[in-house]
Formats: C-alpha cells, sequence, structure tokens
C-alpha cells in the first residue's frame, strides 16, 4: 500500500474546504470541523474504491486518528 | 364469504429465502394459497420451504438475472393468481463514487430482476384474471438519505413501474400495488447497521412511535393486497412506517 501521506492526500481532497497540509497522521479525523456522518460514508466509498477494502461503520468508529484509519486499510489489504 | 383470504390462490413470493420473503412465504401459505417460492440460495430456500403450510407448495432455485434460467423456470411454474416481489439489496454510496458496477450491481436485483420476471410471466400467460402484483418499495423512495442514491431511486423506479402494471393489465382486472415499509427487523435491517453503525441505527429508530417493524407487519398488508378485499385498489403504494414519517422528532 502506498504511504501514509499518498493516503492523506486523498482524504483531504475529498473533504471540501480544507486546507491541504491540514491533516496529519494523528490527527483526530472526527474533530475536524468538515466531519459529518456524510463524511463517514465518504471515507467508506474511498477507500472500497481507492483500495479495494470493505471496512463498515464499527471499523471507521474504532479509528479516532488518521493513522488508525490508514493502519486499518492496511491490514485488510492482502 | 369474506374476501379477506387467499383460499384457492396460487401466489409466487421471490426472495424467499430469507426476510419478509421468507416471513410473507410462510404466511400466505397459512392464508390458504399454494406457495410458489423462489430465490439465489437454494440450502436456505429449502429451509423456508419446509415452514411452509400445506402440499401443494413449490420452489424454484434460480437467479432471475440468468435470461435462460428466468425462461426455464416461468415456463415450469403453474398459473397464478398473485406475485409478491421480495428480492432486493441496500448498499450506500455517496454520489460521486457510483461506479458502472455498483450501479448495476443494486438496479439488477432491485429493479432489473422483476421487471424481467414479469415480462416473462405476462408474455408467457401465467398471471390469471383478476391476479395482484405487489412490489416490497421502501419509505426510501419519496423520502431519500444521504447515500442512498442508488437504493432510493431503484425502489422509485419500481413504484413507478407497478403503475405502468396497473394500466397495462387493468382489462385483465390485474392490479398492482407496492409496499413501502420503513426500517424492518431482517436480514437487511442487520446489514444496514453494519453498514452504519448500531448507535445511529438506534437513534432512527428511536423516531419510530410504534418502534422497527416485523416482517409480518409487511406481510399482513401484503396479504391484504393480494385477495380480493382489495380488489379496487391498483397502482397505489401503502405505507408502513411505525408512524416515523408523522414526523414526531
Amino acid at each position: 500500500m502506498e504511504d501514509i501521506a499518498a493516503f492523506i492526500k486523498k482524504i483531504e481532497f475529498e473533504m471540501d474546504e480544507i486546507e491541504p497540509g491540514t491533516i496529519k497522521p494523528a490527527t483526530h479525523f472526527r474533530e475536524l470541523e468538515q466531519w459529518s456522518s456524510m463524511m463517514g460514508l465518504i471515507f467508506i466509498a474511498l477507500i472500497d474504491t481507492e483500495y479495494n477494502v470493505t471496512l463498515n461503520g464499527n471499523d471507521l468508529i474504532n479509528c479516532k486518528t488518521v493513522d488508525d484509519l490508514y493502519q486499518v486499510v492496511k491490514s485488510k489489504i492482502q | 364469504m369474506t374476501p379477506f383470504q387467499l383460499n384457492n390462490k396460487t401466489i409466487l413470493i421471490t426472495g424467499a429465502s430469507s426476510g419478509i420473503g421468507k416471513q410473507a412465504a410462510i404466511s400466505i401459505s397459512e392464508m390458504g394459497a399454494k406457495v410458489v417460492i423462489t430465490g439465489r440460495d437454494q440450502k436456505r430456500l429449502e429451509e423456508t420451504f419446509q415452514l411452509l403450510k400445506g402440499k401443494n407448495n413449490l420452489q424454484f432455485s434460480a437467479d432471475l438475472l440468468v435470461q435462460e434460467e428466468l425462461k426455464d423456470m416461468v415456463e415450469q411454474l403453474p398459473q397464478l393468481d398473485g406475485v409478491f416481489n421480495c428480492a432486493g439489496i441496500v448498499k450506500p454510496f455517496p454520489i460521486k463514487f457510483i461506479s458502472a458496477e455498483v450501479l448495476d450491481e443494486v438496479f439488477k436485483i432491485n429493479f432489473n430482476a422483476q421487471v424481467l420476471l414479469m415480462a416473462q410471466l405476462t408474455r408467457q400467460k401465467k398471471i390469471n384474471k383478476n391476479a395482484s402484483i405487489v412490489f416490497s418499495s421502501s419509505i426510501a423512495a419519496a423520502h431519500p438519505y444521504k447515500g442512498g442514491a442508488l437504493y432510493s431511486s431503484s425502489k422509485a423506479a419500481l413504484e413507478t413501474y407497478s403503475k405502468v402494471i396497473g394500466l397495462e393489465f387493468s382489462n385483465l382486472g390485474i392490479r398492482s400495488n407496492c409496499i413501502a415499509s420503513a426500517m424492518v427487523k431482517t436480514p437487511m435491517f442487520d446489514t444496514a447497521e453494519h453498514q452504519g453503525t448500531k448507535e445511529r441505527m438506534d437513534e432512527h429508530i428511536k423516531k419510530y412511535p410504534l418502534g422497527v417493524g416485523l416482517p409480518s407487519d409487511v406481510t399482513n398488508a401484503a396479504i391484504f393486497l393480494l385477495s380480493d378485499a382489495s380488489r379496487w385498489m391498483t397502482g397505489q403504494t401503502i405505507t408502513l412506517d411505525g408512524g416515523f414519517l408523522l414526523g414526531d422528532f
């Protein structure tokens, strides 16, 4: 899997009105002002589309930081 | 005799291997109808079949999206007095991520399969005069939700399609109606819960004054639509939502 910088770039691209470079691996994504339940759906769809990994709602809820999310995706890529 | 019964009727139920279709098959057989069930999963279909009342029921394990399988199955079917279409899937996808694959998957199962089945059934003259067709829709057809572009649109398509059946076959007394239900406790509910989170689902269900629906709640409405008690009703949609759309949030 590509590195976390590329992963973050993709996430930032999907978030409207966010300054590139705002998100770091340690960022708690749910605390971002752009966060919403719709973003949750978009994250799941993005990861499905880009990495062919299916996350469910609980996978997402167990992640706090962007790095947590990256690690989950990485662990599910075979 | 009361028209609220299904004696001497033969009813086809699709998607009968689980959820609403399974409950429908059981309840409709208990109401006196001869039941013909279809589903893709042969093992689970057999489980449903074992729960049916009466001796003359039939089962066909077929993938209705494979044209040859569909045609073969319809050829073997007896004459029908009713069809209850229960096959369906739910798949949340935000607008900007919809691909040809996911669009195909949802529409093929929720819309195309039912349309192609009805084409074969009518073309092969398997539907008796005064028969009743029932489709499983969703309140999402008229009240969509974020991520529900495909599911909601496929159900909206189905509701409009049902009205055209009502128009094209009214000369034979054949009726077509939909049941638009809110969340019902079925395996699809569990899937939706898994796709989102339990907390969000609990929060949603709290908005139902009468609580979450049971498969039998939907099935009982379907029995009414399949019976002669609803003989003057066609092209309509019955909403079953436990009071959700009353809007007391």
